[in-house]
């Protein structure tokens, strides 16, 4: 990899014309320059498009900011936090973030889990079938919950169709129409679109697992069982828990589906915080949905800490 | 030397980045560039606009027009932002729903000054001319058209069950949608809307039990200033209309919207559909019900034999930011007149705002016939504003739906929804 131009005691660089070889490098004003160069327009645009919204954002949670009346952005304080924790759809739409995110990852680490082991095996067309189950990954969320709201409709949707044609239901059920039923279809569309991720990930981290402990094992003759709880997961195990803690910071995150599906109902049903912030939004009231935002960033920021705690730790295995 | 370069490099950066940023320069050959933003996009529209402004393009050496199309679902937000950074947007759509919040933010240019004396003027129908200015004077946009409500319905189905003419009342719906209704062949009486924008036909219902006191220029308010929602005529209407779900409707309707409504309709599968015109078009292209099968009849009337009709619209606006607000009222009195208006119109299934576009046989045979029946029954088929252009009224459509779908759900009575609803409105107009 190529060298920058900041000071690298005791190793090659190559910066700007200066010929390769160990030296050391003086900070000059020029130099500085040149780094301020090649770093402004990065710098520039993370500051605009990253910096700048989020701070505009962040200051909007606490002013009366409401498109239907920009002429009075007055300072309101903690107004919109304490509209936010009185209301009671809050604590509904809290309930059902934390039914999103663990009905759906617990189904999507076991079949992804399963899928992984499968595709480890060599067998024809492997390529094929892999193709196959990372497809879902690549199609966007809104897609997928319109598509998911078609087969779950209650009269003309392909789900009610086989479940009544194989027997397993008389008469088709109006699945959307009810709170309990309708969060189920969103979770078996979330399931459908986040299997692929976890059996990426886990596939990867079972190609790096040593075959001779395998082959170790195999000469022992322990069980399959045996082999999947005492090498297989304590090896990638790391890996599962770093991805677990990624999925539910992104399905925490992840309105696209449950927006496209049933957009929140019935009658705030399936709201999750993402969701309802949306609607929030859309009915021009900017501080409230700033407030909303800011209590998601915090949860998420929990979530986010034990996420790095548990990347250094692998860091600190592998080195 | 080393500090020219880096001076230099500086300089790029920056020039990089604020060409990427997107800062533009007016042309050196003196041609006015007009943005013009849409909101109800979708792409057979679009085409038609494009065409048209093809055609005012070569009437109008000089000026040219740059059509941006935000995807509908993203298009209203889209717009507010450039609207409120203040650059980019000299044309704009404006809806009824959306002119209050805007011209509240002093984000829309009054065009009344440059209207006065406007030839087209008496070439628009009466809606047209209505819509055009809002209670103080100010023209905040000029209508391309009208969404008014008519009733789909299955000829074939209706003659089936044993009726002679299609509904004509709330109460005959209910009727001939229960008979028509047999779940075990798929077969449902009323598309029934319980989802998304639920509210407006609840609305509906209720203006037409209490159409002999209504408020023309507020359809959500009674003549004696109360609110049509404190009106015990509203109980009837409510109980009706929640009928029909229960009696004639598929059960998974709570949760129907727009597109449920309407393929529920084209595809065979429920025999009446309250809908805009724009659904004429989508149904005359089902491959499940032939032309012969279906057919539009007149709103439903109350108990006192009258309807209201909620006419929504929507039209071309200036954004108040617009430095070339001479050329953007040119291409809107363009839009708003002659050949481009009829086309408009016409290809995106609209009521016309022309009056000799009323006279079109286009719209006198099939499923416009019953428009006409409207047009020359305007003591039946009274014509009221309903408050759509309240800074609130998005506030109010997510609270209404909501609830809708609670006593859908049987989380709360009929009583308690109006009650709700009266305490609502009566606040608002307090304020």
């Amino acid at each position: 990899m190529t060298q920058t131009a900041l000071p690298t005691k005791g190793r090659p660089t190559s910066g700007l014309g200066a010929p390769s070889g160990p030296r050391k490098r003086t900070f000059t004003v020029t130099r500085g320059l040149i780094v301020l160069a090649f770093m402004a327009p990065a710098v520039i645009f993370v500051a605009i498009f990253t910096y700048y919204p989020m701070i505009s954002g962040s200051q909007m949670a606490f002013r009366k900011w409401n498109l239907a009346d920009l002429t009075d952005t007055s300072w309101v304080g903690f107004d919109n936090f304490t509209a936010i924790f009185t209301d009671p759809t809050f604590f509904t739409v809290l309930g059902n973030t934390a039914i999103w995110v663990f009905a759906s990852i617990i189904p999507q680490l076991l079949i992804g889990f399963a899928l992984a082991l499968w595709l480890r095996r060599r067998f024809r067309f492997r390529g094929v079938y892999q193709a196959l189950i990372f497809f879902p990954w690549a199609i966007s969320g809104f897609l997928i919950g319109i598509v998911f709201r078609w087969m779950f409709n209650g009269e003309f949707g392909v789900i009610n169709d086989l479940l009544v044609k194989i027997g397993i239901v008389d008469t088709p059920v109006p699945w959307l129409a009810k709170p309990g039923t309708a969060m189920f279809a969103l979770v078996v569309a979330n399931v459908w679109y986040g299997v692929t991720f976890f059996a990426i990930m886990i596939l990867a981290a079972l190609q790096s697992v040593p075959d001779e402990l395998y082959e170790a094992a195999a000469l022992d003759g322990a069980s399959k069982p045996r082999v999947l709880f005492q090498i297989t997961i304590p090896q990638i195990a790391t890996t599962l828990a770093l991805t677990v803690l990624l999925r539910v910071i992104w399905i925490f995150n992840f309105p696209d589906i449950i927006y496209a599906m049933t957009g929140g109902g019935p009658a705030n049903q399936t709201h999750i915080v993402t969701t309802w912030m949306i609607e929030t939004t859309q009915r021009g009231d900017y501080g409230h949905a700033s407030a909303t935002g800011l209590i998601v960033v915090a949860v998420l920021l929990v979530f986010s800490a034990f996420y790095l705690l548990a990347l250094r730790e692998r860091k600190e295995v592998r080195s | 030397m080393k500090l020219r370069k880096a001076l230099t490099g500086i300089t790029l950066s920056l020039a990089t980045a604020i060409a990427m940023t997107g800062c533009t320069s007016p042309a050196a050959d003196g041609t006015v560039t007009l943005q013009m933003v849409e909101s109800l996009t979708n792409p057979a529209r679009t085409q038609v606009l494009k065409s048209l402004i093809a055609d005012f393009e070569a009437k109008n050496k000089g000026v040219k027009v740059q059509l941006v199309s935000p995807p509908t679902d993203q298009a209203d937000q889209k717009l507010q932002q450039m609207l409120q950074a203040g650059s980019g947007i000299d044309v704009l759509e404006v809806r009824d729903l959306t002119v209050g919040p805007f011209s509240k933010n002093g984000w829309l240019y009054d065009m009344s000054h440059d209207l006065d004396g406007w030839t087209g003027w008496g070439a628009l129908t009466e809606n047209a001319a209505k819509f055009s200015k809002n209670a103080e004077g100010k023209s905040y946009f000029v209508p391309y058209g009208f969404y008014g409500l008519s009733l789909f319905y299955r000829s074939d189905l209706v003659k089936e069950a044993g009726f002679n003419a299609p509904p004509n009342s709330w109460q005959e719906l209910l009727q001939q949608a229960t008979a028509i209704q047999d779940p075990s062949k798929k077969r449902y009486g009323y598309a029934f809307r319980g989802g998304k924008n639920g509210y407006t036909n609840v609305t509906v219902a209720i203006e037409a039990y209490v159409a002999d006191q209504i408020d023309v220029n507020n359809a959500y308010k009674l003549s004696s200033g109360k609110s049509i929602f404190s009106a015990p005529e509203a109980r009837e209407a409510l109980k009706t209309y929640f009928a029909l779900f229960k009696q004639a409707s598929p059960p998974s309707s709570v949760a129907w919207g727009y597109p449920e409504m309407v393929e529920g309709f084209s595809n065979g599968s429920t025999a009446f559909l309250l809908q805009d015109p724009e659904v004429i078009a989508t149904v005359g292209q089902s491959k499940a019900i032939g032309k012969d099968q279906w057919t539009t009849a007149p709103m439903l009337v109350g108990p006192t034999g009258k309807a209201i009709q909620p006419m929504a619209t929507a039209g071309w606006g200036v954004a108040s930011s617009s430095k070339h607000k001479q050329e953007a009222v040119k291409l809107i009195k363009f839009l708003s007149e002659g050949e481009a208006s009829i086309r408009f119109t016409k290809e995106n299934s609209l009521v016309p705002i022309l009056k000799e576009a009323v006279d079109d046989e286009f719209y006198k045979v099939g499923a416009w016939k019953s428009y006409v029946t409207m047009n020359q029954k305007p003591d039946v088929y009274i014509t009221a504003v309903q408050p759509r252009d309240a800074s609130w009224w998005t506030e109010w459509a997510q609270k209404a739906d909501t609830e809708v779908q609670q006593v859908l759900a049987g989380k709360m009575s009929q009583e308690e929804l109006l009650a709700s609803w009266d305490k609502y409105w009566t606040e608002k107009w307090a304020k």
